[in-house]
């Protein structure tokens, strides 16, 4: 009797391995065709193809819709959809890497190309994104971070090409600025950003570069606020408290500590007597520099996020349709840097708007319009 | 609470005499230091401080200490209600998040024509308390852990806010509520009034009521209060309303402070929460802590990143002093109790 029950529970146990060994060499087998694919020449066929427009999907990979920022650029990239008669998705992180590549995976799973621009969360998972793209026969630019030694040209076709903003220059014209307010002379506090984050780095490494032709200025103390509004209120608090008042000026690596900056100010009685400057053109940065006067908030610095979201999109998109040819492009096509903009109250005007699918227009239809050269 | 029974047996009397003139037990020196570790540490922080800057006891910045205090104290005495009991409230920053919404579309603002004044404060607070009703009846009567229903409610109060903000901030334009942020009554932030009041309410809250009292039966020995009677469910569910409602007056005070409805408003607050009210001495396991411990507990962090500027410590270097700090503090803290395993709820 034991015998037969101990063979019964052989086989079943042997059924199920067999089962779960049949599953698992399917999915290998189904995963083996697109590396298949991917092991030709770069300059290969898959990556020219125009693709009918019921096969695609456009998609704009950001962190969260939670801030101005980000939610002009996924208004900028409904633009474009609109201009050629389709949908755009949404991807939100909320900060989280994992979850940006496995949100794009799961797209790329679902059988159509993916056009895809995308912010990807830290410079590491850039990798892993176009790698996927490519392994799906997708379309991706990516934005921001990537790493220095990867770049398109050497991973396929279908990353298309990669768009950053020079931060020294916008950290070095909001300082230039800022001086010039003070009238070459004077100490200032800068606010930094998350202190690993290359743009933080990149805007101080800016300021430095100003601070070194304007010898009048006087760099008092420099620390972080870590991106964020209130720890941006917090720290003016304390080194208000600590230099008093040699403080003539204040340089924030963004808007959202100069904001913060600006109401700690005000605080200690101090509105519109200092000057502060920033980066990122958020609405209400936008609204103190058209209220200079009161506020005492000079300037800041546009990338223009509506253009990142749709341009951007655009571009990924005329590579899928075969009218940007991406195998004869050159390398400043494929890596570059777009413009910033220098938003002080006489410009402000026009960045309160938001612009208009005939604004953008060109720029859609010429996505390097805003190039200032290759990126390095 | 309890003093510790020295040398205490269960065993008959043999020695009849010797027991009746037995000596009061005393309290161990370690558990001495324990419950003044907290304030010792504050006052030698205060006095390093001191001593490397004399700029740090001006009183500009000893007002803006406490200006900085203000926000991190209201938050912390609603969590310690809750760590007395055991659980944990990770949703501080969503209900933050919404709450701030909440007051800045209500007060007048650059969105909408809304007026309702000091009454779009008291909407925050109403907030916060419906997100802690729902945390406290989702770990109550669905037996979710509490860190699990708080950090989902947390995402939820994002969620709400990132819908009214609907892709930019509405800036409070409401005089009267702004000047709760920006005024000087004798010198000090209205803001730090409010912490104050909320310190003396949870304090008397803490002593005198039920929901404190028994916050510390429920969180010290859970089984033994079940079977004493005590309707554990409903303190636990008050104690997160309570939590939910500081954690919507923090984002009111914020709004205030800032002038803006912001779903970022919260960012980073929820572990400076959590280590205020552990440095200052409530245990995370529960049963003992209290409100008073927190003060000094908030004290202690604002102290810290306020002095760490004021004498110079390198900006790259600040955060891990302040981390080996609080580490320090917490293992001192538990330190007698280490020999014991608890679960953290």
């Amino acid at each position: 009797m034991s015998l037969f029950r101990n063979s019964h529970k052989k086989r079943r146990r042997g059924a199920v391995a067999l089962a779960v060994g049949v599953a698992l060499a399917l999915t290998a087998c189904s995963t083996a065709d697109p590396e298949t694919d991917s092991e030709e020449p770069a300059g290969g066929d898959t990556a020219e193809e125009p693709v009918a427009a019921e096969d695609i999907v456009l998609v704009n990979a950001i962190r969260s819709l939670s801030n101005p920022y980000h939610a002009n650029w996924a208004a900028g990239g409904e633009l474009f959809a609109e201009s050629v008669g389709m949908e755009q998705v949404v991807l939100t992180d909320d900060g989280d890497s994992q979850k940006q590549l496995s949100q794009i995976k799961s797209l790329l799973a679902g059988g159509k190309t993916i056009i895809l621009n995308v912010d990807p969360n830290t410079s590491s998972d850039a990798e892993a994104i176009v790698r996927a793209v490519t392994d799906a026969g997708g379309y991706v630019v990516t934005q921001w971070n990537k790493p220095d030694d990867l770049h398109p040209w050497d991973v396929s076709d279908n990353w298309v090409s990669h768009i950053s903003f020079d931060g020294t220059v916008g950290g070095y014209e909001i300082a230039k600025a800022l001086f010039e307010e003070m009238g070459g002379e004077g100490g200032i506090i800068a606010l930094q950003g998350i202190l690993d984050n290359v743009p933080a780095k990149q805007r101080f490494a800016g300021l430095q570069r100003a601070l070194e032709e304007y010898p009048g200025i006087e760099l008092l103390d420099e620390q972080t606020a870590e991106w964020d509004r209130n720890t941006g209120y917090e720290v003016t608090q304390t080194l208000l408290a600590k230099h008093g008042d040699a403080v003539g000026g204040v340089w924030a690596a963004n808007d959202n500590m100069g904001l913060g900056a600006l109401e700690a100010l005000k605080a200690a009685g101090l509105g519109g007597q200092v000057p502060v400057v920033g980066v990122d053109a958020v609405p209400e940065a936008l609204e103190a520099v058209q209220d200079s006067e009161n506020t005492g908030y000079l300037a800041t610095v546009s990338s223009d996020a509506f253009w990142q979201g749709g341009a951007a999109l655009a571009l990924a998109y005329q590579a899928a349709m075969g009218e940007f040819d991406v195998a004869s492009a050159g390398q400043e096509q494929r890596e570059f840097y777009g413009t910033q903009f220098l938003v002080t109250k006489d410009n402000v005007e026009d960045f309160l708007q938001t612009p208009s699918l005939e604004d953008l227009q060109a720029d859609f239809d010429n996505p390097f319009a805003r190039s200032t050269g290759q990126i390095g | 609470m309890s003093q510790v029974q020295e040398g205490a047996r269960p065993a008959a009397p043999a020695n009849p005499d010797a027991s009746s003139t037995r000596p009061a037990p005393r309290v161990a020196w370690s558990r001495r230091l324990l419950t003044a570790g907290p304030p010792i540490a504050l006052i030698a922080l205060i006095v390093i401080f001191g001593a490397a800057n004399s700029r740090f006891l001006s009183g500009s910045n000893a007002r803006g200490i406490a200006d900085q205090t203000a926000i991190l104290l209201v938050l912390a005495i609603g969590m310690t209600f809750v760590i007395l009991l055991g659980g944990i409230d990770l949703s501080v920053e969503g209900v933050m998040a919404t709450s701030s919404l909440v007051v800045a579309l209500l007060a007048a603002n650059d969105r909408n024509s809304n007026d309702y004044g000091m009454l779009a404060v008291l909407a925050g607070v109403a907030a916060g308390a419906l997100f802690g009703l729902v945390s406290g009846l989702l770990h109550t009567r669905l037996k979710i852990p509490s860190f699990m229903a708080t950090l989902g409610m947390g995402a939820v109060g994002i969620g709400i806010a990132t819908v009214l903000f609907a892709g930019r901030s509405p800036r409070v334009l409401d005089e009267g509520v702004r000047s709760w942020g920006l005024d000087k009554w004798w010198g000090f932030s209205p803001l730090t009034y409010v912490a104050v009041a909320v310190l003396i309410i949870g304090w008397l809250i803490q002593r005198f009521t039920r929901v404190g009292r028994y916050g510390y039966v429920i969180g010290g020995a859970e089984g033994i209060a079940r079977l004493s009677g005590i309707p554990i469910m409903r303190y636990k569910t008050l104690a997160f309303i309570i939590s939910g409602s500081t954690a919507g007056l923090a984002g009111a005070m914020a709004a205030s402070r800032l002038g803006v409805g912001d779903v970022l408003i919260g960012g980073g607050q929820m572990f400076a929460t959590i280590t205020a009210v552990v440095v200052g001495g409530t245990l995370l396991q529960g049963g003992r802590g209290g409100v008073h411990k927190t003060a000094i507990g908030a004290l202690i962090i604002a102290v810290l990143a306020n002095g760490l500027i004021l004498v110079g410590v390198e900006p790259y270097v600040q955060r891990s002093v302040q981390g080996v700090v609080i580490v320090i503090a917490v293992a001192a803290t538990g330190w007698s109790l280490r020999t014991r395993t608890r679960t953290i709820k």
